[in-house]
């Protein structure tokens, strides 16, 4: 995990300084209630942040996982990206490529964010597979021992959001379960047969991993 | 299946290609650890868990490395293009794999630059 300022946490702090500009009238002491009204991510917040610390970062992570509010997703990307890739340059903020509407709009969401939330955000945010483990995986794989950086990008890019609907979906099994706690592998199990009745899982005529 | 401790050579290895491959165990431990709490899983997830999601994780990686290479056949060489064809009917993904690389770029760019200006700063001393 990279001990470098992020953006994002830049970000952050500037937010706790200037009281926030919110065009809908927000009131500080509201939490997310009033930030769910006001902003259209297509996920239920979860009104009640302290009991269910889960749902709101699930429902926040579906949203972009998915994809169906890409323009919100765009300028979280540009931060983690460069989070991600050399802090020895110092780029400060990078021009940010979405709606600067919809980056004012994440910024006022993230100042509501519980200490709970702000860790799993930030797990989500920062993680990733590692260049090496990637490359060498990838090298194995193709038999060639060289593999361009973009290519690890881009593999370790679309494997994490494959472990993003793979979690997700295990969650939704859980809560038709009702059951709680960490993820169990039955639950991980279930919810890849039904990625591949999706068809979100690449066939191939060799041996399943589950018979 | 069992979920009993790992064998350290990879799941599926009957085949050919696979044999000869022995991963280290836990290779995306630490890695997919933060990222199950960062999608939602608990804090602490699951050892066993892990371990399954990285089998998973590394059969994706494998069966679409695969795949690139079949339709790359032609080529010989496999580029970064292939991956990227292959997930085109995946809007989601494919958006941030092109988002991912137009940093790469930028980023590139940027430090182009920066090595430039130094190098003008040194002279100028």
């Amino acid at each position: 995990m990279k001990k470098s300022k992020d953006p994002f946490e830049i970000a952050f702090e500037e937010q706790e300084e200037s009281p926030p500009e919110s065009p809908v009238g927000l009131d500080e002491n509201e939490p997310q209630t009033s930030a769910g009204p006001s902003v259209n991510l297509g996920g239920d917040f979860d009104a009640n942040p302290i009991v269910h610390t889960t749902d709101p970062s699930t429902s926040l992570a579906v949203p972009l996982s998915v994809g169906t509010s890409g323009p919100i997703a765009k300028p979280k990307e540009d931060d983690e990206e460069e989070e991600e890739e050399n802090m020895e340059v110092e780029l400060g903020k990078l021009p940010s490529r979405g709606d600067p509407a919809k980056t004012a709009k994440m910024q006022e969401i993230l100042a509501h964010f519980t200490a709970d939330q702000m860790s799993r955000y930030e797990s989500f945010r920062r993680s990733g597979f590692q260049k090496s483990n990637m490359k060498r995986l990838l090298s194995s794989i193709t038999g060639s021992a060289k593999i361009s950086i973009p290519m690890t990008i881009v593999v370790s890019g679309i494997a994490k959001m494959f472990v993003g609907e793979i979690v997700e979906t295990a969650k939704v099994v859980m809560s038709e379960r009702r059951e709680s706690g960490p993820i169990r592998p039955c639950h991980i199990r279930e919810a890849y047969r039904r990625l591949k009745v999706d068809g979100k899982i690449p066939k191939r005529s060799v041996p399943r991993l589950f018979r | 299946m069992s979920t009993g401790p790992f064998p350290k050579v990879k799941v599926g290895s009957s085949l050919p290609s696979e044999a000869s491959l022995k991963r280290k165990r836990g290779m995306f431990q630490k890695d997919l650890h933060h990222m199950m709490y960062g999608f939602g899983d608990d804090a602490n997830p699951l050892p066993e868990t892990v371990a399954l999601v990285e089998d998973i994780v590394v059969k994706y990686v494998t069966d679409i490395v695969h795949k690139a290479q079949d339709d790359a056949t032609k080529r010989g060489k496999l580029f970064t293009e292939d991956f990227l064809f292959l997930i085109r009917k995946d809007l989601p993904k494919l958006n941030r794999c092109t988002e991912l690389l137009s940093m790469d770029e930028e980023i590139k760019q940027a430090r182009k630059v920066i090595w430039v200006d130094e190098e003008k700063l040194v002279s100028v001393d």
